[in-house]
């Protein structure tokens, strides 16, 4: 029962996450592309410190530890 | 035909044709992922495979970002282009945070990284998981170093 909520979440965030990515691409649209987003991290002074932490921590903690 | 069709439908063919140099790093990527996914977790080969995609990143960011670093700046009149990838960005590491301190197994509680290892427990799906973190490396790299690109090829033009 614990687990069907969690998964339903997960299932209702997987599906925001995608409704804003489709968003982002409707004509007119305030939502920035993933592109932009990505170039504003990645342009930011902390941000891309961040940015680059978090992409090494992720390889890591999921292919490597 | 009109021209302005035309234009359109060449432009629109420059946007979705992938350049040269972009399919090429993609193939290069690919064939990297599908070795890499052959490695098991918690091995030096696992290890090893993980690291030069991190290090080759470290290298190609001191290179060629710029040092001092000039964040995009969207016109007034863009609103609010960020809120809705904050709030949902927001939301995704809430619930990471609550399922990963939840009392009981990690079956009844699973977080984003126990799903994924989930999913890596199959080649072809571990495969693709790492190609996507590879070309959102490459992705990263590009992006952060895109402005300059453009300053410097202005500056020569």
């Amino acid at each position: 029962m614990t687990s069907a909520l969690s998964y339903a979440v997960w299932a209702l965030l997987g599906l925001a996450l995608l409704a804003v990515w489709f968003r982002s691409y409707a004509p007119g649209s305030s939502v920035a592309r993933p592109g932009v987003l990505l170039e504003r991290m990645a342009t930011g002074p902390f941000l891309r410190i961040a940015l680059v932490l978090a992409w090494g921590w992720m390889g890591w903690h999921l292919f490597a530890r | 035909m009109d021209s302005s069709s035309s234009a359109s439908r060449a432009a629109s063919t420059v946007l979705t044709r992938p350049s040269v140099p972009r399919a090429a790093l993609v193939v290069v990527l690919a064939v990297y992922a599908l070795l890499a996914a052959t490695t098991t977790a918690f091995t030096a080969s696992a290890n090893i495979v993980t690291a030069l995609p991190i290090v080759a990143m470290v290298v190609l960011v001191l290179v060629l970002w710029p040092l001092r670093a000039r964040p995009l700046r969207l016109g007034p009149d863009a609103g609010h282009p960020w809120r809705a990838w904050v709030i949902v960005f927001s939301a995704v590491v809430a619930w990471e945070l609550v399922e990963y301190a939840a009392r009981g197994s990690r079956a009844d509680h699973p977080t984003f990284s126990s799903m994924l290892d989930a999913v890596n427990r199959f080649y072809g799906l571990k495969a693709l998981v790492f190609f996507l973190w590879l070309y959102l490396g490459a992705a990263i790299v590009r992006r952060g170093g895109r402005r300059q690109r453009r300053a410097r090829r202005r500056a020569e033009a």
